[in-house]
């Protein structure tokens, strides 16, 4: 009898390395040699997709025998688990979306990260973006990312018929914004909104309004590790935060909703204001066409070190340096083509604005605004969870978290937020 | 000439173990093996021994996510089984028609989890949702709560969809059953003077004992199992107030790339659903064998007594 088992196990067992090694046959990351150009991103919408389409012909007709792949994943899933397993898989991309910051130094660390110095100096992409752009995808003197779209990833939304109705000015500084709560609260209209269940919706508004007060430089080092939260002057910081839930200034049920339920509390007007980024524009465009709303930068914060500054998060195009040579050329070629003037006014049409777009009529004001908030603060700062370690910014965004709820006191998640990281 | 039938049976039944080999036994070892490791999933493995799971028995929070999954077992096993037994029961008085109410608990349970888990959660929304709005209109307003995002009410807020969900399942497990009881048992009950609430408690229930233990252990492992409905709703929120183990080790393995602390967790889950399934029906076969003696005793005592 043990024999059989035994025989039995040693044949289930080998039919089933048999299968699995069948399966994983053909080798894991690299481009490969064939005259395929893979392209990964997380989903742009359909609008983007299509304009992405349209390039991809364009890259097709212009080049006899290559083909372009275009593959779109779920954006939660690209920016976590999505894009590392691509990479390492059979077929990885050639060209994929990143964003600036701890996300893009990984990839160079990981040797996923092409230097494309010389085809923008001499090659393909010469004169296709002016030189300063390329400053913050520059690593170790090598330029390893295209940029292409600038957002600004924090400013406060305001619905200026409800401001006006209640007589509030929109919110310059902190005391304003407080003022603003109370009365927004008094008259039964919920003050900020914000869909908080990701963590980083509010995550990126306080992580953006405490790096206001412990300045650029300290938000920087204590998210790379490189000095502890425990200082009086990030519990100083998330005080203010305690101040927020004081004054009932943001919807109870922050932390129970995601950001598209925090979104519709403002295209309802059932708030008055929204903490959010620059890509509500185009979706308040959508979604609430009669909506009446501006914004303001984050209001100035009492004892501000980095007044002024803006929080924005930079996205582009890394070429994979495990893909061959040719590859590596024809994926310049490609990224070339997407920022012609053309290819760069239907990115704008589909409500994304690149960094080389010049004003036109087609672009919202507000967007023009912001972008020119980005381009000419003295200070600008990463959101916590494309700037750096996702773990650390996972703590932080928590932290954040609870005291805006009132479940814990600016010291203790400071305290305890210090733990968890170092 | 005898055919030969010492390699046949092993091919039959090689498919299906090449089959559960790859799909169970492969992942498995790969998994214990991935758990010995710190791994970020695609760069260099580093052997770490035991590392990652003295990690996780000190962690907090996955202490945590067991008690908070103990809980929702407990509380599933009434609004599940306990519920479906119930439900059981009255469908069973049904005389005509039985079959639309049986339909009708039943629905759910078809339904795929992620739909019940966004249905619900449209519900529970505390601006717009269905329950604050009618408990609103009903001059409820102080009952109104942000269902999932209370840390008193969130896990049994889930606790609830799961009971809409699988009460039907169950029922329909307990309402087979109880068509099995001998009707001259229950018609000897009737002529004794019990009423229809002792003929199905004194009764019914205990002649069905087999079907409620195997329905409390497809409870208990599916509750460990349960993985939907928990990172739809709330995924662990809030603040890990309805995080259990398997919200945890996703968020480890697919959020911040701890592969090898993800699988540690993984094994330990395994070792507990396997722990916990063992130790039910190694009590359901205690069960069983104090009944087979309190049977021999009495047909001793009957014979005796002839």
């Amino acid at each position: 009898m043990n024999r059989k088992w035994i025989a039995a196990a040693a044949l289930a067992l080998t039919g089933a390395m048999t299968v699995g090694l069948a399966g994983c046959a053909g080798g894991s990351s690299g481009g490969g040699d064939d005259k395929t150009l893979r392209i990964a991103m997380g989903s742009p919408g359909e609008a983007q997709i299509a304009v992405w389409e349209s390039i991809a012909e364009e890259f097709e007709a212009a080049n006899e025998g290559w083909k372009v792949d275009l593959n779109f994943q779920d954006d939660d899933m690209y920016q976590t688990i999505g894009l590392p397993n691509l990479l390492n898989g059979r077929n990885a991309p050639d060209i994929y979306f990143e964003w600036v910051g701890n996300r893009l130094l990984q990839r160079n660390a990981d040797g996923f990260a092409a230097d494309l110095t010389e085809q923008v100096e001499s090659g393909a992409l010469a004169d296709v973006l002016d030189p300063e752009l390329y400053t913050t995808t520059t690593v170790d003197d090598k330029i390893l990312m295209v940029p292409h779209i600038a957002d600004v990833s924090n400013v406060i939304w305001y619905n200026v018929d409800m401001l006006a109705e209640h007589d509030i000015d929109p919110p310059e500084t902190w005391e304003d914004l407080l003022k603003a709560c109370d009365t927004l609260s008094a008259a039964g209209v919920v003050p900020i909104a914000s869909g908080n269940k990701d963590f980083w919706a509010a995550g990126n508004w306080l992580g953006h309004l405490v790096s206001r007060v412990v300045g650029a430089d300290a938000y920087d080092e204590a998210l790379s590790g490189e000095a502890s939260f425990d200082t009086p002057e990030w519990k100083q910081a998330f005080g203010y935060i305690e101040e927020l839930h004081e004054h009932g200034c943001v919807n109870e049920s922050a932390n129970a909703i995601d950001d598209n339920e925090g979104a519709q509390l403002f295209f309802q007007e059932k708030a008055a204001m929204h903490a959010i980024g620059s890509w509500l524009v185009s979706w308040a465009i959508d979604e609430a066409p009669d909506l009446t709303f501006d914004f303001v930068n984050l209001p100035a914060m009492p004892d501000e070190v980095d007044a002024d500054s803006v929080e924005g998060v930079i996205t582009g195009h890394v070429v994979n340096a495990k893909s061959s040579p040719e590859k590596i050329e024809k994926a310049a070629e490609f990224l070339a083509m997407l920022h012609t003037p053309e290819n760069t006014e239907k990115f704008v049409g589909a409500e994304a604005v690149p960094v080389d777009a010049t004003v036109s009529e087609i672009i919202d004001e507000r967007t023009v605004r912001l972008n020119s908030l980005l381009g000419e603060a003295a200070v600008v700062i990463s959101p916590a969870d494309t700037g750096y370690d996702l773990e650390v910014a996972d703590a932080f965004y928590r932290a954040l978290a609870e005291v805006m709820a009132g479940r814990t006191s600016a010291d203790e998640a400071v305290t305890q937020l210090a733990q968890q990281v170092e | 000439m005898k055919p030969s039938r010492t390699l046949s049976p092993y091919l039959f039944a090689a498919p299906a173990l090449a089959v559960f080999a790859f799909a169970v036994l492969v992942p498995f070892a790969t998994t214990g093996y991935y758990s010995l490791n710190e791994w970020n999933g695609y760069g260099d493995m580093i052997f770490v021994g035991v590392q990652n799971y003295v990690d996780a028995v000190a962690d907090t929070v996955f202490q945590t996510s067991f008690v908070n999954v103990v809980v929702y077992i407990l509380v599933t096993l009434v609004v599940e089984v306990l519920v479906g037994l119930l439900l059981a029961g009255l469908v069973l008085t049904v005389r005509r028609g039985s079959i639309w109410f049986r339909v009708a608990i039943f629905t759910p349970v078809m339904l795929p989890m992620v739909v019940v888990a966004l249905l619900w959660s449209f519900v529970y929304n505390p601006d717009f949702g269905l329950l604050n709005a009618a408990l609103t209109e009903l001059g409820l307003q102080e009952w109104t709560r942000v269902w999932l995002g209370d840390e008193q009410t969130a896990l049994l807020a889930i606790c609830v969809v799961s009971g809409w969900v699988f009460a039907g399942f169950y029922m329909t497990i307990f309402y087979a059953a109880l068509r099995q009881v001998p009707s001259e048992v229950v018609e000897a009950a009737r002529l004794d003077g019990a009423g229809e609430w002792t003929i199905f408690w004194r009764v019914r229930v205990p002649i069905i004992r087999n079907a409620i233990e195997v329905a409390v252990l497809l409870c208990v492992t599916g509750g460990f199992q349960s993985f939907d409905l928990f990172y739809v709703m709330t995924n662990g929120g809030p603040f890990h107030a309805t995080e259990i183990p398997t919200t945890y080790l996703v968020q480890a393995v697919f959020r911040t790339g701890e592969v090898g602390y993800g699988s540690a967790m993984a094994v330990i889950l395994t070792i507990v659903v396997v722990a916990a399934g063992l130790i039910l029906v190694a009590l359901r076969a205690t069960a069983d064998r104090e009944g087979r003696a309190h049977r021999r005793l009495l047909a001793k005592a009957k014979e005796a007594v002839q």
